[in-house]
Formats: C-alpha cells, sequence, structure tokens
C-alpha cells in the first residue's frame, strides 16, 4: 500500500522540480464569510532556478508562502489541495508536506531546515531582545548541533557569507544597531544558516531604498549561483522580477493567471492582467510624457465571490456571457508558458463551489 | 509683518520672473540633547543649506534615499517644521514676493490656504473618527472661503474631481481601498485653490495598478488647475514619469538639479549616475550593471568631511576629503556640487 502511494506520488511531479502545489485552496473563516485567500493554485517550482511570484496586495501570494511552511495563521485552514516537497537529505525522497502536522517533529525539520524564508520587513521579524547571534544561533542548534559554540561560529561563517563587515563584532550585537539593509543582511543569514535547499523570499527588499535594494539583490543571485539552491522570489515590483527570477507565476485572487519563463512573460504577455501590470508602471529611461494605462477598478475585496474569471470586471477585453459566468482554466499555450483566460482556450474549470 | 518679508525686492532681492517659490540656503537642524539639562550637545543636520527655485506650473521631483533629508525639506518649505536658519520667498497671490522663514505664524494664516500637502501614507494622515465630508469640509469651514450653504455643495464637487462619488461623503475612511483613502487625501488639498502643492511620496504606499490611477489624477489636476507640485519620492521612475525638473539629495544637501531628460540621460553627479543605475529595470534582457554603489548613507549627525559622498565615490580625489564642493550651474539650467562636474565621463540611466 505504501508502496503504491509512493509511486503515484512520483508520477505526479517531473524530474526537475523540487516543490509541486497541487490545487491548493486556503480559506480563512471569518465573522464576515470566508475569505478565499488561495483558490486552487496549481504551481511546480523547477530545481536550482529562481521562480517569482508577482502579484498586487491582497493577490495570496505571502499566503501562499506561509503554506508551503505551514505557517499559516489560524482562522487560515488548508481547506483542501496537496503540496509536495523533494528531500535530498538524508536520502532523497518525496515529502508530502501538507498531510504533516504543523507541530510535528517532520515538519520542524523542513521548516527553517530544507526550506528558508525571509520576510519583508526584518524589524519585526528580529526579535529585538536578542543579539543578532543567538537569533542565528538558534536555528541552528534547533537543526544541526547541540553545541552553542559550534552554532555561533556558524552565526559568524554565514553572517560573513552574506557580507556582513565584521560579522565577529555583529554577532554581539542587537537588532536595532544595525541599518535596515544590514538586518535584512541578518535576516538571509538566519535563513541559510541551516543550508535549505529552497530559499523563499518575501519581499525581501521592499522596505529598502534603491542602493541598498540593488546590494541585496547581488547578494541573492551570488548565494543562489554559489549554494545552488531553489529560490521562490515573492514581489509586487516587476523590475525585481526582471532582474532576478528565470520563471514567473503571476498571480491574481489567490489563482496563478499566468506562468511563464521571464522573459516571455515580458515581451510575449498573454493574459490581459499581465499585460496591464505591464503596462502601468512608469518605465525608467524611456522618458515617455504621455498617460499611464492603469488599470481600471480595484482588486475585489476579499469575502467577494466573483463569479467567473476574477479578472474580468477590470479586465477590458471580457466577453460578456463567457467570461463573467465561469471560470478559464488553467491551459498550456506553449510547452513552458500557460495562461488562464478564455481569450486563449474555452476549457472551463470545473468550480467545486466551495 | 515686517517690510522686509513683504518686498524683498526693495531689499536687492531678485527673482527669475516665472518662479513661484525659491528657497536659498535652507537650514533644517534638529538638535540632540543629553545631559541633566538636556543641552543641546550635537545636532542631526536634515537639510544642511539647500537652494532651489520651483517654477510656476511645473512638477519639481525631489529624490534621495531614506534619510537624506528629502521630506524634511518639503515639511520645513511650508513651515510645518521651522526652519533653523535661511530663506522660503512665495510668490504670495495678494502681497507678492514674501519670505515665509520669516513670517509669524499670525502672518502665515492667509498664505497657508495656497500651499498645501499629500501625505504619503492615508492611513494616518486621515482621521478614523471623521467621515469624508468633514475631512474634506474642515479647510473650508476654517477659512471661510464658502459659504457655509455651499459647503457641501463644494465638497461634492472635490470628490467628484478626484474620482469618488459625493454619495461616499458620510463614510469613514476605513470604508475605503488605499487608492480611494489618497484620493480622499487629495481633494483634502484641493479645497482651498492652492498654488503650490507638496506631494510627499503619494504613491509609495499603492499597489502598482493603482499608482498608475493617481498619478493620472494628479497630472490632469495639473494640467485643469494650473498647480505647481514639489513631488518628493524615493521611486525614481515614478520621479522621472512626473517631473519636469528633478533635485537628487544626499545626506540633507542638495547633489544635483536639472531638466528630468538630462539629469537621467547625462548626470552631472557620481552619486545621481549611482543612484540611477541601482533602479531594476523591468526588462529581462537588461540585467548588466556596470556600476555598484558600496557602503551605506552617511549620518547626517556625524557626516564625513569634504563631499559627504565622496567615502562611496569610484571617482573621488584628495581634494574631495578636504573640501565641500558647491552647488553650481555647471551647464545652463544645470546644477551640481561636483568638484569635476563636466569633467567626468558619467553614465545615464541607458547606460
Amino acid at each position: 500500500m505504501l508502496q503504491m502511494e509512493q509511486t503515484r506520488r512520483e508520477d505526479a511531479m517531473n524530474e526537475e522540480s523540487i516543490l509541486k502545489i497541487e490545487d491548493l485552496h486556503v480559506h480563512f473563516q471569518t465573522d464576515l464569510g470566508i475569505s478565499r485567500a488561495l483558490n486552487g493554485i496549481n504551481l511546480e517550482i523547477p530545481n536550482k532556478k529562481v521562480m517569482g511570484i508577482v502579484g498586487e496586495s491582497g493577490c495570496g501570494k505571502s499566503i501562499m508562502a506561509l503554506s508551503i511552511m505551514q505557517l499559516v495563521p489560524p482562522p487560515g485552514r488548508l481547506s483542501s489541495g496537496r503540496i509536495i516537497l523533494r528531500q535530498y537529505k538524508p536520502e532523497p525522497r518525496l515529502v508530502e508536506v501538507s498531510a504533516l502536522g504543523r507541530h510535528s517533529k517532520e515538519m520542524r525539520a523542513i521548516r527553517g531546515g530544507q526550506i528558508g524564508m525571509i520576510f519583508q520587513e526584518p524589524m519585526t521579524s528580529l526579535n529585538p531582545s536578542y543579539t543578532i547571534g543567538d537569533q542565528i544561533a538558534e536555528a541552528v542548534l534547533l537543526h544541526h548541533t547541540d553545541s552553542k559554540q559550534q552554532a555561533l561560529n556558524r552565526a559568524v561563517e554565514t553572517l560573513d557569507k552574506v557580507g556582513m563587515p565584521s560579522p565577529h563584532e555583529v554577532v554581539n550585537r542587537y537588532p536595532h544597531e544595525l541599518s535596515g539593509g544590514m538586518r535584512q543582511r541578518v535576516m538571509i543569514a538566519m535563513a541559510l544558516s541551516c543550508s535549505p535547499s529552497i530559499l523563499i523570499a518575501d519581499e525581501p527588499t521592499t522596505a529598502l531604498d534603491v542602493t541598498t535594494e540593488a546590494q541585496i539583490l547581488d547578494l541573492i543571485r551570488d548565494l543562489q549561483a554559489e549554494l545552488g539552491m531553489t529560490t521562490i522570489f515573492i514581489t509586487h515590483n516587476l523590475g525585481v522580477v526582471a532582474q532576478m527570477c528565470d520563471n514567473v507565476a503571476v498571480m491574481y485572487l489567490g489563482r496563478v493567471v499566468e506562468q511563464g519563463p521571464v522573459v516571455k512573460l515580458f515581451y510575449e504577455p498573454l493574459h490581459p492582467y499581465t499585460k496591464a501590470l505591464l503596462n502601468s508602471i512608469p518605465r525608467i529611461g524611456s522618458s515617455q510624457k504621455g498617460k499611464l494605462q492603469p488599470i481600471h477598478g480595484m482588486v475585489p475585496d476579499p469575502y467577494a465571490k466573483v463569479i467567473g474569471c476574477p479578472f474580468h470586471p477590470r479586465c477590458n477585453n471580457s466577453k460578456p456571457g463567457v467570461c463573467d459566468k465561469e471560470v478559464p482554466a488553467f491551459t498550456s499555450i506553449s510547452e513552458d508558458h500557460s495562461v488562464r483566460c478564455f481569450l486563449y482556450s474555452d476549457e472551463v474549470e470545473q468550480d467545486d463551489g466551495i | 509683518m515686517t517690510v522686509s518679508s513683504m518686498n524683498p525686492q526693495k531689499n536687492g532681492n531678485e527673482f527669475r520672473a516665472d518662479t513661484i517659490l525659491e528657497v536659498r540656503g535652507l537650514k533644517k537642524y534638529f538638535p540632540i540633547r543629553s545631559g541633566f539639562l538636556r543641552r543641546a550637545t550635537s545636532y542631526v543636520k536634515a537639510v544642511d543649506g539647500i537652494n532651489l527655485f520651483v517654477k510656476q506650473g511645473e512638477t519639481l521631483g525631489l529624490v534621495g534615499e531614506s534619510g537624506c533629508g528629502k521630506t524634511t525639506a518639503g515639511r520645513t518649505i511650508i513651515r510645518l517644521l521651522e526652519p533653523t536658519e535661511g530663506e522660503i520667498f512665495f510668490k504670495d497671490r495678494n502681497q507678492g514676493w514674501i519670505d515665509l522663514a520669516k513670517m509669524s505664524r499670525y502672518d502665515l494664516m492667509p498664505v497657508r490656504s495656497q500651499i498645501q500637502i499629500i501625505f504619503q501614507d492615508p492611513n494616518s494622515s486621515l482621521d478614523p473618527r471623521m467621515t469624508v465630508e468633514r475631512i474634506v469640509g474642515e479647510p473650508l469651514r476654517i477659512n471661510h472661503t464658502v459659504p457655509r450653504s455651499e459647503v457641501k455643495d463644494r465638497i461634492a464637487e472635490l470628490l467628484r474631481v478626484v474620482g469618488l462619488r459625493p454619495e461616499y461623503m458620510s463614510r469613514y475612511p476605513h470604508a475605503f481601498s488605499g487608492g480611494q483613502r489618497q484620493r480622499i487625501g487629495i481633494a483634502r488639498a484641493l479645497a482651498l485653490n492652492p498654488s503650490l502643492v507638496i506631494c510627499d511620496e503619494p504613491v509609495s504606499a499603492l499597489d502598482v495598478s493603482i499608482q498608475a490611477q493617481v498619478l493620472n489624477l494628479l497630472e490632469e489636476l495639473q494640467e485643469r488647475l494650473n498647480f505647481t507640485y514639489i513631488f518628493v519620492a524615493h521611486d525614481l521612475s515614478v520621479v522621472e514619469h512626473i517631473s519636469d525638473r528633478v533635485a537628487v539629495m544626499y545626506v540633507g544637501k542638495m547633489v544635483e538639479l536639472a531638466q528630468t531628460s538630462e539629469l537621467y540621460m547625462q548626470p552631472l553627479h557620481p552619486y545621481t549616475e549611482a543612484l540611477m543605475a541601482a533602479v531594476p529595470k523591468p526588462d529581462p534582457l537588461r540585467r548588466d550593471r556596470p556600476i555598484k554603489l558600496p557602503g551605506e548613507v552617511a549620518s547626517p549627525a556625524n557626516p564625513p568631511s569634504g563631499c559627504y559622498f565622496h567615502p562611496r565615490c569610484r571617482y573621488a580625489k584628495e581634494i574631495c576629503a578636504i573640501e565641500t564642493p558647491e552647488f553650481r550651474e555647471v551647464k545652463p539650467d544645470h546644477f551640481a556640487s561636483c568638484h569635476f562636474a563636466g569633467e567626468l565621463q558619467l553614465r545615464g540611466v541607458l547606460g
């Protein structure tokens, strides 16, 4: 029985993928109704590549990251779907992350050990009352060693790796003594301290200035190449996506609406939402003085259930009678480029009616 | 009101014909107090002697990294903060040129309605306990510009101008989305029909698709109502899009000021060059970034000697650590404060 289960999962995942998300639904049951944060996400993350997740606030990109880590805050609940991780250490196998208990031993080993995460705002993610060294060592002690001294040495090593000047002194400092860019380096060091195979970076540069942002992006890119990590890069900044990612998934209202290699996405975007996003940003150096083309309307509130394609109320190509009735299925247009839109396919997604 | 503040022309001051605001040597120092008597032991030089002029009807972009003093400069210009030193000449509709820096609070009152500000974060700049009607109507009621019976009518008109429905007047700010809240803030700034509007990071808290809506609105309003904007922001692509001229600040000092396209294509200051190069370009085929800026912004409480930028500057020479460069007109209408401005071959935003 176990053997059968194993083979079924093997079949379900591409050899070159490290993480697969299958029809993932995450719902928040609140007094105001059900908020459908994730509404059927299908995503395969290729190994040793940088996968970008783009979308506006409220599209569910952070919740997706948190559900991979099993950290969705209550009342959020993973109501259906699976998340499968390919584990390389200690022996290669597939693990269904979504089936593990949040507090199970196995999940705790994956969280921080196999998958590291960098959060957006370093000041709120670092504990102000512990030294930098203690905070990095905490993760190392949990996953790798029992010796405090070894853990601290490891903290110094990782701080050095992330380009922190005089790491020996920094381990004894507190977060408030560092600048924003340096704090973000500490966050990266923390995520890397246990040599994870996947790094999730949730808006790692949004709170930083452009020059610091450029430094941090360089650092993540260098580390990614050096350590051969898979990186999931979550951001709303299309410039950052263009500079950092190999593949991109565009999200809107809890669904992936388009996915493909970064160059295709910027040069041959398919989904009207992707096109609209690209048209709405001012581009540096273009000296265009014309009007920007904003997307009209706004993201609907999370409790409203939009019937039909979630983007149709704001879409310029929306077909009445089609787009406002059914949800388009996520279909491949070419080998590596998929889109969820009735302009390209008539296929309808079976709505489970939740 | 003193004579000098009313008619500075008579004291030998000359102004460019088409300007509305001229700032000379403006300084804003915040004291660092310590000890039992809380004496000022040193100062954070947030704005350290800036010069700029703003032409009627234009948009002047003010850019720089956080802590460079751009917001403090904007707030000191409209006297939300008291200037430490310097002159702020503003062309008043009724009195002509006046020096805002030297006026008393009482004398300032009639001038205030002509200069308004739009704040960065609409969540903290709108009172959650006031309805939209009270928020937008407050400046009208205080200044008695509209008869009481017509106030409501004027509020409805203002809301329509910024693209909100007048029916929403009785709602509270929490009932609106981020973009709509920013529109309420804009309606409040418009209420008194100002001639100069300071926009302090008006779109940085908004999503990209909403950002474009608000930027377009600001541009439309400028065309229709002939506003002059000082647009404070850190996003260089947004500033390039909206500004006619751009001023770059670094640690409280003005580093460069020029026409937008000239500044972006042919910068004269190494800091401007590095800043442009750092912007992530939304083009996956252009990943090269030849110029990397090491280190961090200097602290305005303890700035380096000479040119504040010299420890991070790749062109720095001996003189840069010793002498503070002057902010000078290197080319017509192109100002820069670098000892070697005009001599260096710097890359513009297109490389």
